[in-house]
């Protein structure tokens, strides 16, 4: 898979990583199984400490969205979170209220964004789809 | 890992040349695994910081240790534990690349063989040149990999890309990451100081900005690009005359606001969504503008 960081965005680039991990890992274009690029030629290409791949790689494995085989390198694991239901719940909620905020200073109405919300997901899947 | 003392600690160093303060009362930690930027405009007192770590200059007053030793009474313990590149380098202009890292070979304990063959081939450099007709990229390149096949626990660079060209630069930090960073994470340590900031942006972990001699700025990177940050909004009607506390910079042009955060994007951001923009961006500063912004302040006196 390939990555894209911004010093920019405000967000810190181990996060970044992470990010888009997860991303891929959603639209299907990281499938489980596969494997993420190993840290010394990931750190080189994107001119970034190899701390800072070790720190998302780590904090990846602790969100049980890839697992590291010694010797071997990182893969995606199947996705079965780890978390409960309520966990997931209060995680989603949180993303949920920032885009809700957003929507309302954006004025973008009740029905817009739940026609939003749906045509994202339809995206999400259909692009799983096309990469299975 | 946190318990060991630090690679680097200086404390109230003053050292002076004549009557120039070249440093004044400078104080800086680094911690062992970390790559930490010295960044400071020409004349701020780098090099001369570096000298006193090294042993090359004696402080005047204040203290600098290296693995906890200090270099004046622990020179070759310390030497022999790190590697050193400055902005110039020179070599026996009669000895053939070949010839000069065997000549640096004989001084270290240990010199990873691979390390080197791996590296000249990278580079294209031909054993057999001798020193004199090397450009001042490979002679870069040359310094590097001899600082690079020891192995050290601690590698000080000192401007060590200025004045190479952009693909030798660029060759130049890919190899301080892969090579030199690939081994036990712990026991490689970079302490670089540049004022060519961007091009060291990811690396740099943790960085001091120094000004005159003494520290302006001293911050972990990710913690300074989320204080440090560019808000613009744009809105419908040009705003009335708005005051924002705490902003570092407010500048308007018609519709549109700019305001440079610090510390404060949040509140800030929360007070121009409610005036209803019609578009509202926020982007942190990179490393190099937040060294700029450093010296403004200082100028301002904030």
């Amino acid at each position: 898979m390939m990555f894209q960081i911004d010093f920019k965005s405000g967000k810190p680039v181990y996060l970044q990583l992470v990010d888009q991990v997860r991303y891929a890992a959603a639209a299907g274009s990281l499938r489980p199984g596969e494997s993420l690029p190993s840290i010394r030629p990931l750190a080189e290409e994107l001119r970034v400490n190899r701390n800072t791949i070790a720190k998302a790689y780590a904090e990846l494995e602790s969100q049980g969205v890839i697992e590291t085989l010694p010797g071997k390198g990182c893969f995606l694991k199947e996705n079965n979170s780890p978390f409960t239901r309520q966990v997931k719940n209060k995680l989603l909620l949180t993303e949920i209220d920032e885009a809700v905020v957003m929507a309302h200073h954006l004025q973008v109405d009740r029905e817009k964004f739940l026609a939003l919300v749906k045509e994202r997901l339809d995206y999400f899947d259909r692009k799983s789809k096309g990469n299975d | 890992m946190e318990t060991k003392s630090p690679v680097i600690e200086i404390k109230d160093l003053h050292r002076r040349y004549g009557r120039l303060d070249a440093v004044n009362g400078l104080s800086l930690t680094v911690r062992a695994g970390k790559c930490y930027g010295f960044f400071g405009r020409n004349g701020a007192g780098k090099t001369t910081t570096i000298k006193c770590l090294l042993n090359l200059l004696r402080p005047d007053s204040g203290t600098a240790r290296v693995f906890g030793l200090d270099p004046r009474k622990h020179e070759v313990a310390v030497k022999s534990r790190l590697a050193y590149v400055p902005d110039a380098v020179a070599f026996y202009p009669w000895m053939t690349v070949r010839g000069t890292l065997e000549y640096l070979a004989s001084f270290r304990q240990h010199w990873n063989q691979d390390i080197e063959a791996d590296l000249l081939k990278r580079f294209q450099l031909d054993p057999g040149q001798k020193a004199s007709h090397l450009s001042k990229g490979q002679k870069t390149q040359l310094a590097l990999i001899g600082a690079i096949c020891p192995e050290p626990e601690l590698l000080v660079l000192d401007e060590p890309t200025s004045g190479l060209d952009p693909i030798v630069r660029r060759e130049f930090i890919e190899t301080v990451i892969g090579a030199y960073q690939t081994g036990d994470p712990a026991r490689r340590t970079v302490f670089v100081s540049t004022h060519l900031i961007s091009e060291f942006e990811g690396l740099i972990d943790e960085f001091t900005i120094i000004e005159q001699g003494r520290e302006l700025l001293t911050m972990e990177a990710d913690a300074a690009r989320d204080r440090f940050q560019k808000i613009r909004a744009r809105f419908a009607q040009p705003p009335a005359q708005l005051d924002f506390p705490g902003a570092l910079n407010v500048k308007q042009g018609g519709r549109e606001l700019e305001i440079l955060a610090n510390g404060n994007s949040e509140p800030l951001l929360e007070r121009l969504k409610s005036l209803s923009p019609e578009e509202l961006r926020c982007e942190s500063l990179s490393l190099e503008e937040i060294f700029v912004v450093s010296h403004l302040l200082k100028k301002a006196g904030v």
